[in-house]
């Protein structure tokens, strides 16, 4: 009975065990109790079998819309309202002259919007933008209101966000909006009938940067302009666009918090210092604006260089656009008027060109300057009689002689004495029908036809000598001349870039000789003639005090059906002062009216131009440095 | 061996215990989730608030602006005083242009200087006035030889004389 009592006396926890006592009978479980176990389990396997079915559904739809044709459209819609494409343009370098004054900056302009939702009275963004923005060309039409009213209307009807007004605003008009919306908004609160309470609730801008000019129309002519989508067009604006504009970066900014794109610092446009002395620009400017109205003249060019270095001290050219205003291109170059004749016009230069042809026979050793030739009043060239420009003979006449009274015959005779071979390598050495290489935009290689070519002709040789048949450009000119006016031989390359400011650091490039198509002497001996030339024919464009050389040029002007002596082109090519050459001065009037010779049109320019250059470039006279010198 | 067996049936046997086991590892785990996740949440919170006050900086930087709102506030962005700097840069240019100088000069009655008026005189060291400097210009490439390895500039009994140089030096050093 003990063993019996032991062996039932067992913890409470272990009444339900399933162990068999061997003197017990075994106590099953009630028939219930198995039965609910039963129903339970049937229930949590539905429940899991439902579970796993729809987590096969939805996985299988997954991997269905992977490979499914709208995969794409899905993908991208995601992508359009995940992240906004935003195009960060780094601010335009600025451009000064070479003693820092800012020829091309930067002024602030505003973008104007809508933010739809925001919007209260349509009709009153309509009404203030049509009323305060009248100074733009592209707003100031009688229909911008509806338009603007339109648009905004559209945008409500198709859920817009936001939608652009207007470009290009000012401070002042966005002065002018903001009192405008300050006063709306203290308007007392009282019916306003159907019109409703006047607002410009909704309008939004956003500030950015946009070219400016201080300067106006001063030196327009080489900086070019920057168009409405940035984009340098002509002169430095064009040749150095990339340096200027920096880079803008294009970037996908995520709407996703948890993706926090970064803003890339941009690298700001570099800045460029150029060789234009703006003193010296005005100046020529205004002395070839008076050339231009006291000859008639259509146009002109004057250019002024430092033969020493190549620099472009001044360049200037008509007619001249306000790059702040560059939409009134198309009214101020018609017919094709290149919009630096400088460098984008060539033309016959006429007698200048002898100066060249001079250089030549004098290096090559066909003649010096005591070689006389008896001018008989025509030279036969190639099939062509060719005669002086007053269809006089002039007899016995050395070299200099030839140049100062501008001898077609005589220098015809020179180019023949060299014939076409050694002719025209030097020519081709000068730099003609070849670009010079100046850092300007557009720039034109004019045309030197040479034996061999299907349209040259001996006569051509003739011609050619003295001008005509063969077209330059002013800075080819000037590019070639340097070669005399420096006394070094040397061909200085042009150009109008003097240093480069980028990361912190100004980089100044080293003048580049273009070539040297003559010795030294030559140019000695050359600017020597040209200089007594110049006195021994009193010409116009002495400058009292300043020993300078110098040679003027009249070229008829070509037409289809051959040259034609009611137009010319007038040059003048001068530098100075012998003892130290500071400047080379281009003179080019095109069709003059009140005469068509050079030495009475162009002379008188370099003659005004000097005697203003003498003082902005502290020249002293040479009695007075000869002076100085002696003490 | 029959004690663990009777322990290990014993515990087999009890649902309670079972239930109680479960409980528990699914209390730990729904716990160390809740843990997880709690620590998750506040880091992905502290995340998104920092990511959103970026973001509202970046559209008050290169954003929109309200017409009513004070645009000439101390809070500006760099980017935006850059432009007006620029803009009051381009506006002193005016200012101070050819033309505006031009103008000034007529108003106070000057007239440009004629050659013959001038008086030159010689003044020693005076230097002449020079090109604009915006900013100095870049330092020149200096290639400093002692940047060289010895290897590439030693004879060979340069080279043994420092070994032996560097071993009795060792050596020395070793003494006690």
């Amino acid at each position: 009975m003990r063993k019996y009592m032991a062996d039932r006396v067992v913890p409470a926890g272990r009444v339900r065990r399933k162990t068999p006592a061997r003197d017990i009978p075994e106590i099953s479980q009630p028939t219930n109790e198995k039965a609910g176990q039963t129903l339970t389990g049937w229930r949590f396997n539905l429940l899991g079998v439902l579970f796993f079915l729809a987590g096969m559904m939805i996985i299988i739809q997954l991997v269905r819309l992977q490979f499914s044709p709208e995969r794409g459209e899905f993908v991208s819609q995601g992508d359009l309202y995940s992240r906004t494409l935003h195009i960060f343009s780094p601010p335009r370098g600025d451009i000064y002259d070479r003693w820092g004054h800012l020829l091309a900056g930067s002024t602030l302009v505003y973008e104007l919007g809508a933010q739809v939702e925001n919007v209260e009275n349509p009709d009153t963004i309509a009404f203030a933008l049509s009323k305060v923005l009248v100074g733009h060309p592209e707003y100031d039409y009688p229909g911008y209101y509806d338009d603007v009213f339109a648009v905004i209307h559209s945008a409500q009807i198709s859920d817009t966000a936001y939608v652009q007004l207007a470009d290009f605003v000012t401070p002042q008009e966005l002065d002018q909006l903001q009192d405008w919306s300050r006063n709306y908004v203290n308007l007392p609160n009282v019916d306003y009938g159907k019109a409703g309470r006047p607002s410009l609730a909704g309008i939004v801008y956003r500030p950015r940067l946009q070219r400016y000019y201080p300067e106006n129309e001063l030196g327009a002519n080489f900086l070019g302009f920057v168009n409405r989508e940035g984009t340098g067009v002509y002169g430095v604006e064009a040749e150095f666009n990339d340096l200027l504009a920096g880079t803008p970066q294009s970037i996908w900014i995520s709407l996703d918090p948890y993706q926090v794109t970064e803003i890339p610092e941009l690298k700001a446009g570099s800045d460029l210092v150029l060789t234009i002395d703006r003193e010296i620009q005005a100046a020529a400017e205004e002395v070839l604006d008076q050339g231009i109205e006291a000859s008639g003249a259509d146009g002109g060019v004057v250019l002024v260089m430092d033969p020493n270095t190549g620099e472009m001290l001044a360049m200037a050219s008509t007619p001249r656009l306000d790059p702040n205003e560059f939409w009134n291109y198309a009214e101020v170059f018609k017919d094709k008027t290149p919009y630096n004749r400088a460098v984008s016009a060539d033309y016959e230069p006429g007698s200048v060109f002898k100066v060249l042809t001079m250089a030549a026979a004098l290096d090559a050793g066909v003649v010096t300057p005591d070689t006389e030739y008896v001018d008989t009043g025509s030279i036969y060239v190639g099939g062509i009689n060719i005669h002086n420009w007053d269809w006089g003979a002039w007899g016995p006449q050395n070299m200099e002689e030839c140049l100062a009274h501008s001898l077609n015959v005589c220098l015809a005779w020179v180019a023949t004495e060299m014939e076409a071979g050694p002719f025209y390598q030097y020519m081709q050495d000068f730099g003609f029908g070849q670009y010079t290489g100046i850092d300007l935009a557009a720039e034109a290689a004019g045309r030197l036809k040479i034996p061999g070519d299907t349209d040259w002709y001996e006569a051509d040789l003739g011609t050619n000598a003295f001008g005509q048949g063969v077209a330059v450009t002013p800075i080819q000119m000037v590019m070639a001349i340097s070669s005399v006016a420096n006394g070094r031989g040397e061909m200085m390359i042009p150009h109008v870039m003097h240093s480069l400011v980028r990361d912190g650091f100004q980089y100044t490039p080293t003048p580049q000789i273009m070539g040297k198509p003559i010795s030294a002497e030559t140019a000695a001996t050359l600017t020597q003639m040209l200089s007594d030339s110049l006195e021994s024919e009193s010409s116009d464009a002495l400058v009292e005090g300043y020993r300078v050389a110098g040679k003027t040029g009249t070229a008829e002007i070509a037409t289809p059906t051959g040259y034609t002596g009611d137009a010319t082109n007038a040059s003048f090519v001068g530098w100075g002062p012998l003892d130290n050459p500071r400047f080379l001065v281009y003179v080019w009037l095109e069709k003059p009216t009140s005469s068509p010779w050079g030495s009475v049109v162009a002379a008188p320019v370099f003659h005004n131009l000097v005697e203003r250059l003498v003082v902005l470039m502290d020249i002293p006279p040479d009695g007075v440095l000869q002076g100085l010198s002696n003490q | 061996m029959e004690n663990l067996h009777q322990i290990t049936h014993a515990y087999s046997q009890a649902p309670w215990r079972k239930q109680m086991y479960m409980i528990g590892v699914i209390l730990l785990v729904l716990v160390s989730a809740a843990i997880i996740a709690g620590i998750y949440l506040n880091v992905t919170a502290r995340a998104a608030a920092a990511g959103r006050q970026i973001q509202e900086m970046q559209v008050r930087i290169y954003g929109y602006h309200n017409l009513t709102a004070d645009a000439s506030g101390s809070s500006l962005p760099i980017e935006e005083l850059e432009q007006r700097i620029a803009n009051l840069t381009s506006q002193l240019a005016f200012l101070t242009s050819y033309q505006v100088m031009q103008e000034r000069i007529k108003e106070l009655d000057l007239e440009p200087i004629e050659v013959t008026n001038i008086e030159y005189l010689q003044v020693p060291g005076y230097v002449d006035r020079q090109t604009t400097s915006l900013a100095p210009p870049p330092e020149p490439v200096v290639v400093n030889a002692s940047g060289i390895a010895p290897e590439f500039k030693e004879s060979l009994f340069d080279w043994i004389a420092e070994q032996v140089r560097i071993t009795a030096r060792y050596f020395s050093e070793a003494k006690p």
